[in-house]
């Protein structure tokens, strides 16, 4: 795979992991963020692998940050079972998930 | 001075009409009939409560579980305390000692309750904790509609008496949410140990959806069957796999996922 290819799927997996831990978030039933939590954290690893095969310059950074939004919004629409407020959260853990990466 | 001196550590006993503290005979001078006396605790006494499935533990274990709750029944919050997962279960490899703690339906922020009960645990008992906490109501909701719930609770001990009710509710978005993780492990590739707990979560689902306990000997037993023995240990001890294993572990998942999803649709 090249390193477009290769951060596409880097975009995909942490629009999956995100989506799972905003899923916890939201769930009114508390006993499962932690548990979605360990989900998206163990797709979060998965995509830093390839994160860290690559060698990623500022634009290849804010290309990131901007379709890790798009696409994790659309992940997010895909699950009409997860409470409304998941669109509040997208920002806040885009933010934490770049930072946490070495991404922001 | 002589007065406040005079003191003496007992245990409450049985009485035919009322629980007694007997004073003991070397002190019968010290308290007499007609001297006024305090009474407090100062240990509350721990009783074990079992589920069905577990017939007994070792006093080693007992012992542990009963200094865990005695120390978090010192929380005001807390409604009833359950030790669950390996350590029950388990006679060596144990994980981290899984802790399910129910919190009144009161006003309270439960993240600094949790982190207050598990600095205090870390402290007096430096053991491996995995903490869960859950109010009361929540957990009530949870044991009809969850199959991975009802799993976790089927071996329990606790500090009061609990039994699983035998009704069971079909909650789709709940049981959506709950297909999210084996749905996307057909589209990231993933450690094995993850396809592993996949299968065993779809296992669960699945015999809730058709009204079966969830008990975990018995989902072992169905994910060796499904896996084979080989493959069943390598993927729980999240070995390496090639392409053609991670193939075939996903066309397992799929078919699972299309078994539940027409379920779901019919209920």
């Amino acid at each position: 795979m090249g390193k477009k290819e290769n951060i596409k799927e880097m975009i995909n997996i942490l629009a999956i992991a995100l989506r799972h831990k905003i899923g916890g978030i939201v769930n009114k039933d508390q006993i499962y963020s932690s548990r979605y939590a360990k989900d998206a954290q163990i797709l979060i690893r998965e995509a830093e692998k390839i994160s860290l095969s690559l060698n990623l310059n500022d634009y290849d950074k804010s290309t990131i940050r901007i379709e890790l939004k798009k696409k994790l919004k659309i992940e997010l629409e895909k699950k009409d079972f997860l409470d409304y407020k998941k669109f509040d959260y997208m920002d806040d853990e885009i933010e934490i998930v770049l930072k946490d990466l070495g991404l922001s | 001075m002589y007065i406040m001196k005079s003191k003496f550590i007992h245990t409450i006993s049985k009485g035919s009409r009322f629980n007694q503290i007997y004073i003991p005979k070397k002190l019968e001078h010290s308290f007499e009939v007609g001297d006024i006396v305090e009474v407090k605790i100062i240990e509350k006494k721990v009783r074990l409560f079992y589920s069905k499935s577990i017939k007994h533990l070792t006093p080693f274990k007992e012992n542990i579980i009963k200094r865990i709750f005695a120390e978090i029944n010192q929380f005001k919050e807390i409604k009833q305390i359950f030790v669950i997962g390996s350590f029950l279960t388990k006679n060596e490899d144990y994980n981290d000692l899984d802790i399910l703690v129910v919190l009144r339906d009161e006003k309270i922020n439960e993240k600094l309750v949790e982190k207050r009960i598990y600095e205090h645990l870390v402290q007096s008992l430096q053991l491996k904790y995995h903490l869960i906490i859950i109010k009361e109501s929540i957990l009530n909701n949870l044991i009809k509609k969850c199959p991975l719930t009802r799993s976790m609770l089927y071996n329990f001990v606790s500090n009061n008496n609990f039994e699983l009710t035998d009704e069971m509710v079909i909650d789709k978005n709940h049981t959506k949410f709950l297909l999210m993780m084996p749905e996307d492990t057909l589209k990231v590739k993933v450690a094995s140990r993850v396809l592993y707990d996949s299968i065993r979560r779809l296992i669960t689902i699945q015999r809730f959806l058709d009204k079966k306990d969830s008990i975990p000997s018995e989902i072992d037993k169905d994910t060796k069957k499904i896996l084979g023995e080989t493959l069943y240990n390598y993927t729980m001890n999240n070995e390496e796999i090639d392409d053609k294993i991670r193939n075939m572990l996903r066309a397992i998942i799929k078919i699972k996922l299309e078994t539940i999803n027409k379920k779901l649709d019919m209920s």
